[in-house]
């Protein structure tokens, strides 16, 4: 969560993927190398300007169902509660 | 003297739970004029070590060890027949449950299965038990050991409470103590008093009959 | 020659010599391989467990890029459990926030199927509410635990009971009946909190209770999979083999006791499971650098087979960790480094 791993893992469950091949998806998706996915420094930043939820939750930044509104966008993921928010608020 | 093959007949007998096979090597032997101890002792008891050996490997299961304990059980009965009364040995007798607090009998129920299985007397008193219990059970039926079991760190303090109540009832030396359980290790049974720790069902069998003696 | 300061398995402390250690690690290894009919450990991955376990640092880790997930199961009964009287929301938020988990669980106090089937009505508005508030990825889980069926605490025969009595048909008949009503508690609150959006379902401690468990846990994964084909399942196990209970019981026409981790593994594939979590229990009497070389060989065979990802448990009892309630650090990370770099797992 600090860095990327929130990530990783939800590749892994949405898609079964295992760690190598999830990690080169999400890098992908987020344009940043496979090794910067664990760099805490460059991951904040990246999750920031994505807006896709951050361990520090500084004014304006998106939040909760907000941040994973985002995800789902940024990692072409399906997201349960997302869906789940788009149908109960007729998005 | 038992030779090599009736050895291994008596083993396999008793791991593939044969119980017509193994009467009749009890009784081939015993009207060869043998003692039936030695058939006992080189044989069948061999054989349902092999039984706890393989339930904890996953190669052998329940309802086969329970078999396996009854063939043994009428092997026993046997031998005993067979023997002089002065050399009838009285088997070991347990007094097991789980402790106060915690309704987890799974792993309990295994052990008792594989102690009787070894032929002790063993009285299983349940889950969820007092204290007291244990201790007025152990002097009802005149145990040599009493058993605890627990699954949770949250009920492990009635192990402790059970050496505390023995010690204040003046029974501390007159039973033997063993503890068993998930979050038990042999530390946690040094610092509460306990005389043994069993790792599992077949440690519980290895460290019982070494209290016993 | 240097002395190596390890642990047994109970946590108590141990100092070894270069030999010893090289000893306890061939034997740890050589336990697995027996014991589930698996390769044994490599002379250059013994050499690699050996070297970790001659760091002379408390905390030892991987290094960078060889970074795994990392997740917690019933966060939201521990924190109560240690104490910290947080509501379930605030909970997930404090691992979410504070411990930087990479996804979690929320769960209920009585953690089993069983008795969330009549209160899920009351847990869905609370996953749906964790769910507005954090965006770690979020499971519900509980164990299915069949021991719940059986008298005094459910409906069936003890088969605990039956079989010294020599009812073995009756027990297995027990267990049986067991399987078909776990089946519909789990399937019943995992559709529910499907629906309420969780991110995953996560079937914890599955076979606490022998092939039973680990049988019902199957067929709720295959039914819930055919139903809702984007639905992420976990299956966590109880112990490294399933204990056989009753001995003949099959799921698609595999019997199911006695296996360990490499075959559950594609029995969990087949059920349409999508993260796998198998145990290896840690032995109290036996040294560190035993358990975990024993471990770690049962891991890396499970790993080697897998086409899903694995999260191997790791925690108090298992994995190679100490029986502690707060294991040391020293084991943990010790543990954690070598089952990622050799087993080439997915997570903890």
């Amino acid at each position: 969560m600090r860095a990327a791993g929130d990530l990783v893992a939800r590749v892994q469950m949405a898609r079964g993927m295992r760690i190598a091949e999830a990690k080169a998806y999400v890098a992908e998706k987020l344009s940043v190398s496979v090794s910067e996915l664990t760099d805490p420094v460059i991951m904040t930043e990246v999750r920031q300007d994505l807006q896709i939820g951050q361990i520090m939750p500084l004014p304006g930044c998106a939040k909760g169902i907000e941040a994973k509104f985002r995800l789902s966008e940024v990692l072409e993921l399906d997201i349960n509660c997302v869906n789940r928010f788009k149908d109960r608020t007729a998005i | 003297m038992v030779d090599e093959q009736t050895i291994k007949e008596a083993i396999k007998a008793i791991v593939d739970h044969d119980e017509a096979k193994a009467i009749e090597i009890t009784k081939k032997f015993i009207e060869a004029g043998n003692n039936s101890l030695e058939i006992m002792t080189e044989g069948f008891i061999p054989g349902i070590g092999e039984v706890g050996d393989q339930f904890g490997r996953g190669l052998l299961f329940l309802p086969g060890l329970v078999q396996s304990a009854d063939v043994m059980k009428k092997v026993t009965a046997l031998v005993n027949e067979a023997l002089p009364e002065k050399q009838l040995e009285k088997p070991g007798v347990v007094v097991i449950g789980t402790v106060k607090g915690d309704i987890h009998d799974i792993g309990k129920g295994i052990v008792v299965a594989l102690l009787r299985a070894n032929g002790l007397v063993v009285h299983d008193i349940g889950r969820d038990v007092d204290t007291e219990k244990f201790i007025e059970e152990a002097v009802k039926v005149e145990a040599d050991v009493i058993g605890t079991s627990t699954l949770l760190t949250t009920t492990m303090g009635h192990q402790k409470d059970l050496e505390k109540e023995l010690k204040k009832a003046g029974l501390r030396d007159k039973f033997k103590t063993i503890v068993g359980g998930a979050p038990v290790t042999g530390r946690w049974a040094a610092k509460i008093g306990a005389d043994a720790y069993a790792e599992d069902a077949q440690d519980s069998v290895v460290k019982i009959k070494e209290l016993i003696g | 020659m240097a002395t190596i300061l390890t642990r047994y398995g109970d946590g108590t402390m141990l100092t070894m010599s270069e030999k010893e250690l090289m000893q306890d690690l061939e034997a740890g290894t050589q336990d697995a391989a027996e014991r589930g009919n698996i390769p044994a450990l490599s002379k250059e991955e013994l050499a690699h467990l050996f070297d970790i376990f001659s760091l002379p640092y408390n905390f030892v880790s991987v290094e960078p890029g060889n970074e795994v997930v990392l997740t917690y199961d019933a966060g939201t009964l521990k924190i109560r459990r240690v104490g910290v009287n947080v509501d379930r929301i605030q909970a997930l938020q404090i691992y979410e926030k504070i411990m930087g988990a990479d996804t979690m669980e929320l769960c209920h106090v009585d953690y089993s199927f069983k008795p969330i089937k009549p209160i899920v009505t009351m847990e869905q508005p609370i996953l749906e509410q964790a769910l507005l508030s954090t965006h770690v990825p979020l499971f519900y889980g509980a164990m299915p635990n069949l021991g719940t069926y059986t008298q005094p605490d459910g409906p069936f025969p003890n088969p605990s009971e039956l079989m010294p009595m020599g009812d073995i048909e009756g027990a297995r008949a027990s267990y049986d009946a067991t399987v078909e009503e776990a089946v519909k508690d789990i399937v019943y609150a995992a559709r529910a909190m499907h629906a309420s959006g969780a991110d995953g379902i996560n079937l914890d401690t599955v076979g606490a209770a022998g092939e039973a468990d680990f049988k019902a846990s199957l067929m709720a994964a295959d039914i819930l999979k055919k139903e809702f084909p984007e639905i992420c399942i976990e299956l966590g196990m109880a112990g490294e083999f399933i204990l056989g209970m009753h001995g003949e019981m099959e799921w698609e026409g595999i019997r199911l006791a006695g296996m360990y981790p490499h075959e559950q593994v594609k029995l969990a594939e087949k059920a349409g499971v999508t993260i796998f979590g198998p145990v290896v229990n840690t032995n109290t009497s036996e040294s560190s650098p035993w358990n975990l070389s024993r471990a770690i060989t049962f891991m890396k065979a499970c790993c080697d087979v897998a086409t899903i990802p694995i999260h191997v448990n790791m925690g108090m009892g298992v994995g190679a960790v100490t029986v502690n309630d707060h294991p040391p650090v020293d084991v943990v990370s010790r543990a954690s480094k070598a089952m990622v770099e050799i087993c080439r797992l997915d997570g903890l």
